[in-house]
């Protein structure tokens, strides 16, 4: 194909193909026990024993960013499916229906979409308690609303093309056309969103653990280990900088994927 | 002083995507003498669009000249830097685009837009140039043209549009205008005086006019030397006698036999290629009556109510309309747009509901069926519609729209269906080989057989056509009205067709009806009304054919 | 034949386009409400006990007297129903309740917190919007496709970096490595120039996109076309015709770049430990104070709400074309006249 010419797609492949090796099988890339530290290498810069470094209690900073890859991106792709398969049934009943119900929820979704997702999940993790999946369930709320509306505009753009017309006077009844018409023209533009809504999720959840409502210490998730670090961000740089880095790496790699995905319909 | 103000040599454009490398335009020689109308004639795809661009240096995306020389009055404007081609742009070479929609700025004031260019390359004032600009207006055509300075560009009409840009195109009074299909998004009468200004301006300021056009009817009434392109070449030059009387390409005799505004005569029936009995699998019973008519309308009406801000105005589309179509006959109805050809064509194929009137079918009253009835009825009343584009489901192959219709109503196995397509696919004329492909991967054309295709599947005795080849190219126009032609005496079958175009019309039909602004003023036999108009806006509909002049 | 109505006066016109964008306005100040105030307490947890525990651990009284006053104290008794229409009131008057955590008025502690939160806000605003327009602008009017490229490049990193990632970079080397900037507080005014940068960072993309999406639109656009053919300049094209047809559809996006500096400021006034409603909004969730939480949510939905009214009305005052089909003026009847040619 085409598309793996390009430099850019190929190195942003193998990147989320490595995170998700990585995600699964922790136990394979990691290079020492994530809880345990050794006390008297504490706060040691990047090394060849300890890749990234050690923190404030010897603990080896690269293995726990290989045993936080799960909870940081499982909480969000979590997310991002909660947001697309609500977002998209209400869509389609929205878009499809059309008329006061096409009203009614539109109106709940721009209240959704008014509310910023970062404080709506915040209330619902004030409400369900700290944690991996509240958060992940915040997120997942706060993109609901825009998944709802983009499947929406497209259910109704389907809706007003010249075949569907022609297939009503061919005879197609209302749910064959929903299934054979709209939905596999509808799908795509909200596939593409899904897959650029990871990378916000991503960053969404991880400014939530930052802040410290996500995985609870000492849970080595990626936004905690960033605010851990801020302690030491003149003396130990890297406990910051590096988890951090590596999440901009991931999204990035995300991203890029995901405008390759819009592009190429 | 030479004789010839642009010469073009071996001209050669080439454009790159990530697809690959066009080459548009391959080593074209051509010359426009001074104050001379030049037309170029070509189809889609024949890079005449393509050389108007790279005359004034503006390619779109991707393109790049690779090769040739365009000298302009002295001057190679291949060599030129862009710096000294802005100074030739629109003060020596002015340009008419074709899309009178978008080729304004919808936020600057028509007038604005002219004294811009004004300003530009002239020494005068704001004041100064707008008021130029209002005189402008008003030799383009324009009435009322300083109110309609002030305005902007969505308050005026298309043709007014193009009016501007022709306005703006000859401000500063340049040596050459360069006008790319300047009429073809515009109504036929429109058409016609749009181009009689470009002429009247022409003959006027001894401007040299580079006409680009698809449509030979219309550069053989208006150039002085005709240059036919296809595929990136020039197949053939001479004045509009030489071209038409005796071309000697093989392409140019195609176009001059398909180009509707030229040829005069009805289509006759060719053999139809029926692959295989499968064809038949969705043909429901024949007609039960045997009534003369197939379809008798009368009084129909339907009446829009448009809500704007608050404000309804109502708008009546179609207004007491009557007509009969005989079996196995075309009833066409012709009319520009806002007529209400449409409204009544949906009407008649019960996709929008009548607000009064009747419409029998086969002796049937169905202007009130609905439910199971009105499903019924599809199979034996069908459309097929403009845009090729947009009737055909992208994500599905060609085979599975053909044999959608047969799925809805549970007709045959998937064997049969498939063999039924490929039957179809056959007597449409269709290389078999396309049938997995999806619409995006074929041309106009053949979507259009796949959509013809489609609309057979059921075994249809009315076909409802709405400008059916109206999107298409001559040649391909040519080959889908014989086609349908030629379906039509095989099985016989009765077309309702709609089209403003009567060079079109003229090529298919036994019945002619005329409307206007929602009512139906004439209707008689073919040769009749064509041949003795009874309404002076029928004379002006045929008036406006182009090529009328040659014929 | 057409029966167009007399063009209604102006202000007929404004109200009819301005009624129901302010119905609009209020529905969502309130459904925010309702949508707050439900998951709030509809949520498992009592909010009042969740509250308390936090402030006082194992001391938290639980004699049910002693609760009940406390209940009226943070209007927390009653049904719900009473508790939704009591604090619907209440706001509606401008009392947002009493903090459970701090005691105070939540209104006082969100006018407070406002003003810093709003510096920083509105200076990332107008920064990411300003170097978008700045990049997007010499991005295509340059002649060198490696440049555009170059420049083309910043804007998806400046999505994908993380707010508290670029915070802490940013105070590193300008407060504690070159100290240029204060690295936390939020006395001097040169404090918010670090916060915002960083949030101009991912303002200033999600705008690029919308904007840059529009800009190539029109480039690509007839009007372009016939701009170039007259003889203008890149610069003049790109000044006169391209800017203002891209901005138009790009200032719909205001709203939501408002909605996600709400978002933003609780990471950066974290980072750079400041005052402001983001801090306020972290604590309040710490302290699981349900009122303050609550109060904050509508004060936001409020500002994004009138910037999405005053985006609308400027719609109406800038683009013609909405103008015209306010007033119902018929394109038609140009058409009518257009038949009688000369």
């Amino acid at each position: 194909m085409r598309l793996l010419r390009q430099p850019g797609i190929i190195v942003s492949g193998l990147i989320i193909l490595l995170t998700v090796a990585v995600m699964l099988f922790p136990g394979v890339f990691a290079t020492h026990d994530p809880f345990e530290g050794v006390a008297v290498d504490r706060l040691q810069g990047p090394n060849g024993t300890y890749f990234f470094g050690t923190d404030h209690l010897g603990r080896d900073l690269y293995s726990r960013v290989v045993y936080g890859a799960f909870l940081s991106l499982a909480s969000a792709g979590t997310a991002v499916l909660v947001g697309v398969v609500v977002g998209a049934v209400v869509g389609l009943l929205s878009g499809f229906v059309g008329g006061r119900v096409d009203f009614v929820i539109m109106r709940f979704v721009d209240v959704l979409i008014a509310v910023p997702s970062i404080l709506l999940a915040l209330i619902v993790v004030a409400s369900l308690g700290f944690g991996p999946w509240s958060v992940a369930l915040g997120v997942g709320l706060g993109a609901t609303g825009s998944f709802t509306r983009i499947m929406r505009s497209q259910v109704v753009r389907v809706r007003n093309e010249e075949y569907v017309e022609a297939a009503r006077t061919l005879g197609v009844r209302w749910p064959s056309i929903l299934f054979s018409h709209i939905l596999p023209n509808s799908a795509r533009p909200v596939i593409a969103y899904a897959a650029l809504e990871l990378g916000t999720a991503i960053l969404a959840v991880s400014a939530l653990s930052f802040l410290g409502f996500g995985a609870q210490p000492p849970e080595p998730e990626w936004g905690a280990l960033v605010s851990a670090g801020r302690d030491f961000v003149s003396t130990a740089w890297w406990l910051s900088v590096i988890p951090g880095f590596v999440i901009l790496v991931i999204v990035l790699a995300v991203n890029r994927l995901a405008r390759a995905i819009g592009e190429n319909k | 002083m030479t004789h010839n103000l642009l010469t073009v040599t071996g001209l050669t454009v080439d454009y790159t995507s990530r697809s690959g490398t066009t080459h548009a335009v391959r080593g074209v020689d051509f010359a426009v003498p001074r104050g001379a109308i030049v037309a170029i004639v070509g189809e889609s795809g024949s890079g005449k669009s393509t050389i108007s661009q790279a005359i004034v240096r503006s390619l779109a995306e991707g393109g790049k000249l690779v090769g040739g020389a365009i000298e302009f009055d002295g001057r190679d404007l291949a060599m030129l830097p862009e710096r000294a081609l802005r100074s030739i742009r629109g003060k020596e070479i002015g340009f008419v685009p074709q899309d009178p929609s978008n080729s304004l700025n919808p936020l600057l004031k028509v007038g604005e837009q002219i004294a811009e260019t004004l300003r530009l390359h002239t020494k005068l004032s704001k004041t100064d140039a707008a008021a130029e600009a209002v005189r402008i207006l008003d030799e383009v055509g324009i009435p009322n043209a300083a109110a309609r300075a002030g305005q902007y560009p969505h308050e005026l009409s298309g043709g007014m549009k193009q009016r501007v840009l022709i306005g703006i195109a000859w401000a500063c009074t340049p040596k050459l205008v360069i006008a790319d299909e300047p009429t073809s998004a515009l109504d036929v009468t429109v058409q016609r005086h749009v181009l009689d200004r470009i002429e009247l301006l022409a003959r006027e300021h001894g401007t040299s006019v580079l006409l680009v056009t698809h449509d030979l009817a219309v550069a053989a009434d208006r150039a002085d030397q005709i240059i036919v392109m296809q595929r990136g070449l020039v197949v053939e030059t001479g004045t509009a006698a030489e071209v038409l009387g005796s071309p000697k390409h093989e392409y140019t005799r195609e176009l001059v036999a398909a180009a509707p505004g030229l040829s005069s005569t009805r289509l006759v029936a060719r053999e139809v290629n029926i692959a295989s009995d499968a064809l038949t699998l969705g043909f429901g019973a024949p007609a039960v009556h045997d009534t003369p008519n197939i379809l008798e309308v009368e009084h129909l009406t339907k009446t829009f109510v448009l809500k704007s801000a608050g404000v309804a105005t109502s708008f009546t589309a179609a207004d007491d309309v009557s007509f009969q179509i005989p079996r196995g006959s075309t009833f066409s109805i012709v009319g520009e747009s806002g007529s209400g050809k449409t409204t009544t064509a949906r009407m008649v194929a019960r996709i929008a509901s009548a607000d009064s009137g009747s419409i029998r079918f086969d002796d049937d009253d169905i202007s009130d069926i609905t439910g199971d009835a009105l499903r019924q009825l599809r199979r034996r009343i069908q459309v097929v519609y403009q845009n090729p584009f947009g009737s055909l489901d992208p994500t599905m192959s060609v085979t599975r729209i053909v044999t959608e219709p047969l799925r809805a109503f549970h007709i045959g196995s998937k064997a049969q269906r498939a063999e039924t397509a490929r039957a179809l696919l056959s007597a449409v004329r269709l290389d078999p080989d396309l049938a997995e492909r999806r619409p995006t991967q074929l041309s106009g054309g053949q979507r259009q057989r796949v959509a013809i295709a489609r609309a057979l599947a059921l075994g249809p005795e009315l076909l409802v056509l709405d400008e059916p080849v109206s999107a298409l190219d001559v040649s391909v126009q040519e080959q889908i009205l014989q086609l349908l032609v030629d379906l039509q005496a095989e099985f016989g079958l009765s077309y309702l067709f709609i089209s403003h175009d009567l060079g079109v019309i003229r090529q298919v039909s036994d019945h002619i009806a005329v409307m206007k602004l929602g009512r139906m003023i004439e209707q008689g036999p073919a040769r009749i009304v064509m041949a003795n108009p009874a309404e002076q806006y029928t004379r002006e509909l045929l008036e406006a054919i182009p090529g009328r002049r040659s014929a | 034949m057409k029966s167009a109505g007399t063009p209604p006066n102006r202000f007929v016109v404004a109200l009819r386009y301005l009624a129901p964008k302010i119905v609009q306005f209020v529905f969502v100040i309130w459904a925010t409400y309702t949508v707050t105030f439900l998951l709030i307490h509809l949520l498992p947890g009592d909010p009042l006990l969740a509250a308390l525990s936090v402030k006082g651990g194992d001391a938290t009284t639980t004699d049910p007297e002693a609760l009940e006053v406390l209940r009226a104290q943070y209007g927390l008794d009653g049904s719900l129903w009473q508790q939704y229409w009591g604090h619907l009131v209440q706001a509606l008057q401008g009392d947002l309740g009493t903090s459970i955590a701090t005691g105070q008025p939540v209104g006082d502690m969100i006018s407070r917190a406002l003003p810093n939160t709003a510096a920083v806000a509105v200076l990332a605003l107008v920064l990411g919007v300003l170097s978008s327009i700045v990049i997007t602008y010499f991005a295509y009017v340059t002649r060198w496709s490696w440049v555009r490229n170059t420049l083309l490049q910043i804007p998806p990193l400046g999505v994908a970096i993380p707010a508290f990632l670029s915070g802490l970079v940013l105070v590193s080397v300008f407060a504690f490595g070159l100290d240029l900037f204060p690295s936390s507080g939020s006395r001097s005014p040169l404090s918010i120039v670090l916060p915002a940068i960083t949030l101009a960072l991912p303002v200033g993309a999600i705008f690029f996109q919308v904007f840059s999406a529009a800009v190539l639109e029109a480039m690509a656009s007839p009007y372009v076309f016939t701009a170039t053919a007259k003889g203008l300049a890149p610069r003049t094209i790109f000044l006169r015709h391209v800017l203002r047809n891209s901005l138009l559809p790009s200032i719909t996006i205001l709203g939501l770049l408002i909605g996600y500096l709400a978002g933003g400021t609780a990471v950066v006034e974290t980072v750079f430990s400041r005052d402001g409603i983001g801090r306020l909004t972290v604590d309040a969730v710490l302290a699981r104070d349900s009122n303050v939480i609550q109060g904050i949510i509508i004060v936001v939905a409020l500002v994004y709400s009138v910037v999405n009214l005053l985006v609308d009305l400027s719609y109406g005052v800038i683009d013609p074309r909405t103008r015209a089909k306010l007033s119902g003026r018929s394109v038609a009847r140009a058409k009518d006249e257009a038949a009688v040619e000369a």
